[in-house]
């Protein structure tokens, strides 16, 4: 016979003031198995918790019902509780009638009565509750960090230096993202090279980090502290560890003239090459669509140039597989394009400023490279259409971002105080230069950020017009930057030199794909989802994967580094663990009954279901049943509602248990 | 003077059977063959299972063979041996469940020798089994059937029948059930289920309900009604026409089968047609080891979520 105890929470006044909570006690001490109830201000406090401890011991209660909030809130408070007392956590159930009632309801008459119900509803629902022992299962070790940019790079270090070994994989050819394209970084105007080849060169000589570099993501298996991850390393053509970096085969490639995606398309590059000079690893690729070699069969120079004999054309690609315990995603940001309406999406493109036609309209991160010292231009401002210095350019922030219209309604947070920054350099190199910037709000909230922005204004003369743009055209070597200076009321006409086009943040192209191998949720943008916006902000749903940097929303690079490592924390608490404990809320399958049409197997999201032989004692098949993998179970359900003969039930959710409780209204 | 149809080949076609039945048991391409024989009244047929060459002859098929003979080769019925490779005669609409059976892994290819059967029609099960196959003594499913040629079989006789269009007999009642009220659509199914006595012929016989228990036959808990009530009966109904919906194809063995005469494929075919204007899908010969509700893919219509 069980002794159920029954704790009904006053919530402050949460629920007692639209629950006559004593009543509620009173009522439910009448249902057949209740031992004890009682009522108490705050359950969830220490006091409380100790009132259950203590109430369990001298009652000897068999089950407990605490009534208060929401499982969501408090469920692992109490089972812990119930659990130092002596009693298997998962005897412990929550009836919920805060959220459930007190919240949603006025008449306390109604609302106690329906709080009676509830309780009783949990009250049947926890005699059926079977004592579940917790699930272990053992912690690979090893972190994959995916995504070699800032955040991959510092999660890496920091799990790395931790003693854990780290595996980065960077789908270019050299780790460094974004930030090593950057020429100065606000607010403090420091070279973005500088402080971040230090950091590359680490990575590659930490002895516990192993790094792929153009390789991706094919395939992900398995589940926290027991991932399987397959991963494409592409064809480089020059073998790695042969190859000095000595760069001769670079010099000695007869094609010159191929855009550099590093420099934005300004700079050349041959087709053998390092995306740039400090690039790590300091290792070419051969860019196979431009090689004279793969598209004709003839030179082949490269190879007869290099002294090691690292050049060859017959790699191909190779399918590595690596175990980890934990994933930390990392794969970062690119600039929307103005040039075309993006395909599939409902973006809307910029017909009205020339749809990337004008040459001298240039993205942000062309900007940075114009002006960083290691750029196509060697630091110097030019035009990319005639190499002149332009005197009077103009800054449009807000393109693409908060354009409800155009399709993207979020902020992309770094613009206002990158431009601020691109108006300083530009001031800084061409003296007599005029800035111009078009903006909506200026939002600079962060340490030395409003000053930094209010010093472009005030020292670095540039000229702040509150408003958007209309249209861009070009008139002569003119750019006609039309748009309205809605502080003042009138329309302003501007002839500019060059264009400066703040556009969105977005997340990498494919950035969906490569959520779907790892079935984590990303929101309409394809950014990533955290498990919790406050609580939870660098965890995946997904249980042993992290998030860090601009792949779940836009973000700067103080931000970046902050939230990689508290990723980077994440894991090695993770990793810290030989065992994980986990809830035993998994599927279990009734072989009896089983008919193995594995229906259930077809909708498992987890992978989780496989295929069990029957056999008799002379070893001859019975049947073949399904059988329900408890490390890789999510404990969905999503089983339990397929199975067409009941036969697979989840454990603290069998269909005895709903019914009781069905059957207890 | 109703149309009548052709069933002439049915005499060359159970020679052909014959001829095939003795060459694979001989041979011993096979263990068993589950096939049609001669009944005792009149014209009637009756299933038959033969493992000897000499019982070849024995096999038959005429207009009153209209059992679906899948259902002895699933696991709930267990009629027939386990081991070695069954030859087993099948019809179109036979066909399609045999297919949907090796989806769900109940069946495997390649323990079946099929030998299909080029079928004109069969007759209805309120008709004496020797009467002449006509429009008006066919059984309503054959007015629909897109299946009179079994695909892909070991064996096919080589004689083509005959197949008149006819008027769609399920269609036609869908439609006029459609057309009702939903209070008056309501009132209709709660007269047909009002008469089911659950004695679970239609489970019985069908071949997707090859579970080996039940989840009517718990109690633990309860989750039918066992009872032959309303509430208990319409649940019966209800939790049948929902594990048939993507599986069913139609053989209407539930409906020949019912003593109480509930149109019970009916109910099937509305959820056929319900499952082809939502997913694009139909039961057929192909086998789909991901049926439509158990797979989701984005092109899936959304439109019902208001």
């Amino acid at each position: 016979m069980s002794r159920i105890g029954v704790f009904i929470c006053h919530c402050g006044e949460n629920i007692s003031r639209t629950v006559d909570v004593e009543r509620v006690a009173a009522q439910v001490a009448k249902l057949p198995g209740v031992a004890f109830s009682t009522d108490y201000k705050y359950m969830c406090s220490d006091p409380g918790q100790n009132l259950l401890k203590k109430t369990i011991q001298e009652q000897k209660l068999s089950h407990i019902v605490v009534a208060a909030c929401s499982p969501r809130m408090h469920e692992k408070t109490f089972r812990k509780a119930v659990e130092a007392a002596g009693l298997n956590p998962f005897l412990c159930e929550m009836a919920n009638i805060r959220e459930h009632c007190s919240w949603v309801h006025e008449d306390k008459q109604e609302a106690t009565l329906k709080a009676i119900e509830i309780v009783g509803m949990m009250v049947e629902r926890v005699k059926k509750n079977r004592v579940l022992p917790t699930i272990t299962v053992p912690v690979t070790k090893r972190a994959l960090i995916i995504g070699g940019g800032i955040a991959g790079i510092q999660a890496a270090l920091d799990i790395a230096d931790c003693g854990h070994e780290v595996i980065l994989v960077e789908r270019e050819p050299s780790i460094g993202g974004h930030m090593a394209q950057l020429s100065e970084t606000f607010p403090t105007l420091d070279c973005s090279q500088c402080i971040m080849t230090p950091k590359m060169v680490d990575v590659i000589n930490h002895p516990k980090i192993k790094l792929y570099s153009y390789s991706e993501i094919e395939l992900v298996e398995g589940y926290i502290g027991n991932f399987q991850v397959t991963i494409r390393r592409k064809a480089r053509s020059v073998i790695e560890d042969k190859c000095t970096g000595c760069g001769v085969c670079m010099e000695k490639c007869p094609v010159k003239k191929i855009p550099n995606k590093f420099d934005c398309n300004l700079g050349m590059r041959p087709a053998i090459y390092v995306p740039f000079p400090q690039a790590v690893p300091n290792t070419p690729v051969i860019d196979r669509e431009n090689c004279i070699k793969f598209k004709t069969g003839k030179c082949g120079l490269c190879q007869k140039v290099c002294g090691p004999g690292a050049v060859d054309y017959e790699q191909e690609d190779t399918l590595i597989v690596e175990a980890v315990g934990a994933i930390v995603v990392a794969t970062g940001f690119d600039l929307y394009n103005i040039t075309e309406k993006p395909k599939g999406s409902p973006i809307k493109g910029y017909g009205e400023f020339g749809h990337g036609k004008i040459p001298d309209v240039i993205d942000g991160m062309t900007f940075e490279r114009l002006a960083s010292a290691s750029g196509p231009t060697g630091g110097k401002i030019l035009r990319p259409s005639d190499g002149k210095e332009p005197k009077q350019i103009v800054f449009i922030q807000c393109i693409g971002s908060r354009a409800r219209e155009k399709g993207i309604s979020y902020c992309s947070k770094v613009c206002c105080m990158y431009t601020a920054k691109h108006t300083m350099l530009y001031h800084h190199k061409v003296h007599d230069g005029q800035a111009y910037v078009f903006f909506m709000d200026a939002r600079t909230p962060g340490k030395s950020y409003d000053e930094f922005w209010r010093r472009s204004i005030e020292e670095e003369e540039a000229v702040y017009i509150r408003g958007m743009v209309s249209r861009l055209y070009q008139k002569g070597d003119k750019i006609v930057v039309m748009g309205s200076d809605i502080a003042v009321g009138v329309q302003v006409e501007i002839e500019a030199d060059m264009v400066v086009l703040a556009t969105a943040v977005q997340p990498q192209k494919g950035a969906e794909l490569l959520a779907q191998k790892l079935g984590i949720s990303y929101d309409k943008y394809n950014f990533y989802s955290e498990a919790h916006a406050k609580l939870r902000p660098v965890e995946c749903a997904t249980a042993g994967i992290y998030l860090a940097g601009a792949c779940q929303g836009p973000k700067d690079i103080p931000e970046t580094v902050s939230q990689a490592s508290a990723a980077a924390a994440k894991v090695m608490t993770l990793l810290s663990k030989d065992k994980l404990e986990r809830e035993p809320i998994v599927a279990r399958v009734k072989e009896s009954t089983c008919v193995g049409c594995f229906a259930c197997k077809k909708v498992c999201a987890y992978g989780a279901v496989e295929e069990k032989e029957i056999r008799d004692r002379q070893g001859n098949l019975i049947k073949v049943v399904a059988y329900v993998n408890p490390g890789v179970c999510g404990g969905c359900g999503t089983c339990q509602a397929t199975c067409p003969s009941k036969s697979v039930e989840l454990d603290g959710y069998t269909d005895e248990q709903i019914v009781a409780m069905i059957e207890a209204l | 003077m109703t149309q009548a149809i052709d069933t002439t080949i049915y005499a060359a076609v159970s020679e052909a059977i014959q001829g095939e039945a003795q060459r694979i048991l001989s041979a011993g391409e096979v263990t068993a063959i589950v096939g049609y024989a001669t009944a005792r009244r009149k014209g009637s047929a009756q299933p038959i299972v033969i493992t000897n060459a000499d019982d070849a002859q024995k096999l038959i098929f005429t207009p009153a063979c209209v059992n679906n003979l899948a259902v002895y080769l699933t696991k709930a019925k267990k009629e027939i041996p386990k081991q070695g490779k069954i030859g087993i005669v099948v019809k179109g609409c036979d066909l399609k469940a045999l297919a949907g059976l090796m989806g769900e892994s109940q069946l495997k290819r390649e323990q079946l020798y099929l030998i299909g059967v080029p079928c004109a029609g069969v007759l209805a099960s309120t008709i004496q089994p020797d009467t002449q196959l006509t429009a008006d003594t066919i059984a309503p499913k054959c007015t629909e059937c897109d299946a009179h040629l079994p695909q892909g079989c070991d064996f096919v006789p080589a004689q083509t029948p005959v197949t008149p269009e006819l008027e769609k007999k399920y269609a036609a009642e869908i439609a006029r059930l459609e057309a009702l009220t939903p209070k008056e659509r309501w009132a209709y199914w709660k007269e047909q289920f009002s008469k089911c006595i659950k004695c679970y012929a239609c489970r019985q016989v069908c071949p997707f309900c090859f579970c080996e228990q039940c989840l009517c036959d718990r109690n633990k808990p309860q989750m039918v009604d066992t009872t032959p009530r309303p509430a208990g009966n319409t649940a019966w109904h209800i939790v049948r026409a929902m594990h048939l919906a993507g599986r069913c194809a139609g053989c209407a063995e539930c409906e020949r089968v019912c003593p109480m005469d509930i149109p019970l494929n009916l109910l099937n075919r509305k959820m056929a047609k319900e499952l082809k204007e939502l997913y694009d899908y139909e039961a057929g010969f192909q086998v789909n080891e991901n049926g439509p509700l158990n797979s989701y893919t984005e092109k899936d219509d959304q439109s019902f979520i208001k």
